[in-house]
């Protein structure tokens, strides 16, 4: 016991005194935020707001309906020109126009006005089109109320009166599935993030020990067992440490802001958090994400072990044995995606509920609710399930660590892995 | 009473037969050559002498107790052929850890390690890395690393490769040392004449077989061929044939003879100095243990082929 204390606390003290624990434990977080803002940033961007010239051949689209339905909204611009069909095609570049548009006469406006070509010096996105179709549908709106007697009160009254839903839990009247979801969102892909960068980390360990021929010194003086098992936990805490510092991160940025006081952005996002710890149960969220990440921490990088030691230095090798291992993190990944549709299907429920998907599935649905969406004996089962999973992998990648850690040539392939992990000593 | 006994030891791998019953026994504070060809099955042994491997069948008797890893590798130096340190860590830190791992106090540790880093004029190395060392020296750092907890069995594997003359002979005075002080060595090597000078007992094996086992001396013994070299002016013109020897060669003034069977050496002597012959020398040639070994692995395939193993 006291040996694998001794492995396990250089494993850590080695991982995060290295320059690049603490530059990824800074930089994960900024990185993070910058690709959400960056994201949003450049979508910004890249919308353009389109001038388009209007050609009125119809009537209706006079100077003043149009310049009514520019001051509703700006996301386009309608100019009325007098200018000629030919010489907006001939000039439109040396005009300030992007694009324009030709009304047609209408013989019967019941009819509306069908497929009205935009035209323009470029393609033009149906994104950047779109609120040009909407514009000249404000003015057909004011057009089609006149034509029908509709009064302005009137039309105030049909946009005010209208239904709109709101999904409600009658089990707990404080969830709200949007923040729900975006926490299950964030806190599945955590998970699954954490699962392959520290999973293969515990390969690569694995290998170096291996290649390094340390491992033959070491198994001289411990149990390759022992070694194995204070790889895994040596390296489970420093990704702990990792998600503790960036948890703790969180909290100073959260409280920093706070106190810098007031601004209408500051209380909004100060308000936007309080509303997330009201209306799910942190405490419980908390818990079950350490529980989770370490128990699917467990599971995955001790397949990721027995890998390692199965292999030599080439990293292709190891790349192909561990290929159903990370095809099986990234199947979750997709289940996960399934059951944040619906949280309460079949696929989440059995996702959530076997080992291999379980860690990233369930905690994607925890925040939903426990018991009004996850009912306790589904954590209960899935829990208990996850810990028999892991027990059973370690001790089915013992066996193969056991013999692969010291046998050098050829790459075993999965079948013999099998053989080496269930034959006799 | 024997430190270490192995009974009817035994390790089949799918292919191989790598240890196929072998027995001896090696005494405390001797030193014991392993010796065999390529892929005899040396390797194997040692690891089940480690406790890396458990044997298929038969016993390891450890200082008069049956063989308990758990407990016993405490008490065993191992310094594989292939040396192995983590190239990344510090040096220090790391002979820290290794003895830590062999059960040694951190301070006990500590202390044991400035002693021999003193020794063997290592004390700046503390804070380097193993990666910043050259090929001898990470040896010698190996060295310290398998000897530092004081172990009653130290197995060394080629200790001396990759080092220059001046630390062979640092090593090979240490290993003195350690056997004297009644610590037991075994090493294995290829190295003839190494063993030759250090070794008091070998055992060749071959094919996962004992083929020979005994002290250096009755090994040469057991397979001397009956030569001589004689010093003499003048060798008898011709010799008639009851002379109780025949001439197999001439070197440097020095006949090489065989003495025939049923002579002694005195018969050759009297023989010579009845025919008048001047004599300056008479030395017994005893085969050299590269001898012995080529001829007794000799027509053995070179490598070992795969075979179907029943077991």
């Amino acid at each position: 016991m006291n040996k694998i204390l001794l492995i396990i606390k250089r494993e850590y003290l080695t991982k995060v005194r290295k320059k690049t624990f603490i530059i990824s434990t800074l930089l994960f977080p900024l990185l993070y935020l910058g690709l959400i803002f960056g994201i949003g940033y450049l979508g910004e961007k890249s919308k353009k707001n389109l001038t388009v010239a209007v050609v009125d051949s119809s009537g209706y689209f006079d100077a003043g309906r149009i310049a009514r339905a520019n001051g509703k909204d700006s996301s386009s611009v309608l100019v009325l020109t007098n200018m000629k069909v030919d010489s907006l095609k001939e000039n439109l570049g040396a005009t300030s126009f992007d694009a324009f548009v030709v009304i047609p006469a209408i013989d019967d406006w019941k009819n509306g006005l069908r497929n009205i070509p935009l035209q323009a010096d470029k393609t033009l996105g149906m994104e950047t089109a779109m609120p040009v179709q909407s514009k000249l549908n404000n003015i057909w709106g004011e057009i089609k109320n006149e034509k029908l007697g509709i009064s302005d009160s009137t039309i105030n009254q049909l946009e005010s009166s209208q239904v709109t839903i709101k999904p409600v839990n009658i089990n707990d009247e404080n969830a709200d599935s949007k923040i729900a979801g975006t926490i299950g969102y964030v806190a599945g892909f955590l998970i699954y993030f954490i699962l392959l960068i520290y999973g293969s980390q515990v390969m690569m360990g694995v290998m170096e020990e291996k290649t390094n021929r340390i491992a033959e010194v070491i198994v001289s003086s411990v149990k390759p067992f022992q070694l194995m098992l204070g790889k895994i936990l040596g390296i489970g805490l420093v990704a702990l440490t990792q998600f503790f510092l960036w948890i703790a991160f969180i909290f100073i940025v959260y409280n920093v802001t706070k106190a810098s006081g007031a601004g209408d952005s500051v209380s909004g996002m100060v308000g936007g958090v309080q509303k997330v710890f009201s209306s799910i149960n942190v405490p419980l969220v908390l818990f079950c994400f350490v529980f989770y990440f370490l128990g699917g921490f467990f599971f995955y990088s001790s397949l990721y072990a027995a890998i390692g030691s199965a292999v030599n230095e080439d990293m292709r090798e190891a790349q192909s044995l561990s290929f159903p291992v990370t095809m099986l993190v990234i199947f979750s990944i997709a289940l996960m995606s399934m059951a944040m549709n619906d949280p309460t299907g079949p696929i989440a429920v059995w996702g959530s509920i076997i080992p291999f998907s379980s860690p990233i599935v369930m905690m994607a649905r925890i925040p939903y609710g426990v018991p009004g969406t996850v009912p306790w004996w589904h954590l209960g089962l899935s829990m208990a399930l996850l810990i028999a999973g892991f027990v059973f992998t370690t001790w089915f990648a013992g066996k193969i660590y056991r013999t692969g850690i010291l046998m050098y040539g050829k790459k075993p392939t999965w079948k013999e892995l099998i053989k080496w992990a269930f034959r006799k000593n | 009473m024997p430190l270490l006994e192995l009974q009817n030891l035994k390790k089949y791998f799918a292919t191989q037969k790598a240890v196929d019953d072998i027995s001896l026994s090696i005494e405390p504070g001797s030193i014991f050559g392993l010796l065999g060809p390529n892929g005899a099955g040396k390797t194997t042994l040692i690891r089940m002498i480690t406790g890396i491997f458990y044997p298929d069948e038969g016993q390891i008797i450890f200082d008069g107790k049956k063989f308990d890893p758990v407990n016993d590798i405490g008490r065993i130096g191992y310094m594989p052929e292939e040396r192995g340190l983590y190239k990344k860590m510090k040096i220090g830190e790391q002979t820290l850890y290794l003895a830590q791992l062999k059960g040694l106090t951190r301070s006990d540790a500590t202390k044991k390690i400035k002693e021999w880093f003193i020794r063997f004029e290592m004390e700046s190395w503390w804070n380097k890395k193993v990666e910043d060392l050259s090929k001898g020296m990470q040896q010698k750092l190996q060295f310290v690393t398998t000897v530092l907890h004081e172990p009653k069995l130290i197995i060394l594997d080629e200790p001396f490769s990759g080092l220059d003359p001046v630390n062979s002979n640092l090593i090979k005075e240490e290993i003195y040392k350690l056997a004297q002080s009644g610590t037991t060595v075994i090493f294995s090597t290829h190295r003839m004449e190494q063993v030759e000078e250090i070794c008091s007992q070998i055992v060749l094996v071959n094919k996962g077989q004992k083929i020979l086992d005994g002290t250096v001396k009755e090994v040469k013994q057991n397979f001397k061929e009956n030569l001589f070299s004689i010093g003499v002016n003048q060798l008898p013109g011709s010799l008639n044939g009851n002379s109780p020897f025949e001439v197999v060669g001439n070197k440097e003034q020095a006949f090489v003879v065989r003495i025939k069977a049923g002579s002694k050496p005195n018969d050759v002597l009297q023989y010579l100095l009845q025919q008048g012959s001047e004599i300056h020398s008479f030395n017994e040639i005893l085969p050299s243990l590269n001898d012995i070994f080529i001829k007794l692995v000799e027509g053995t395939p070179t490598a070992r082929q795969f075979q179907q193993v029943n077991n």
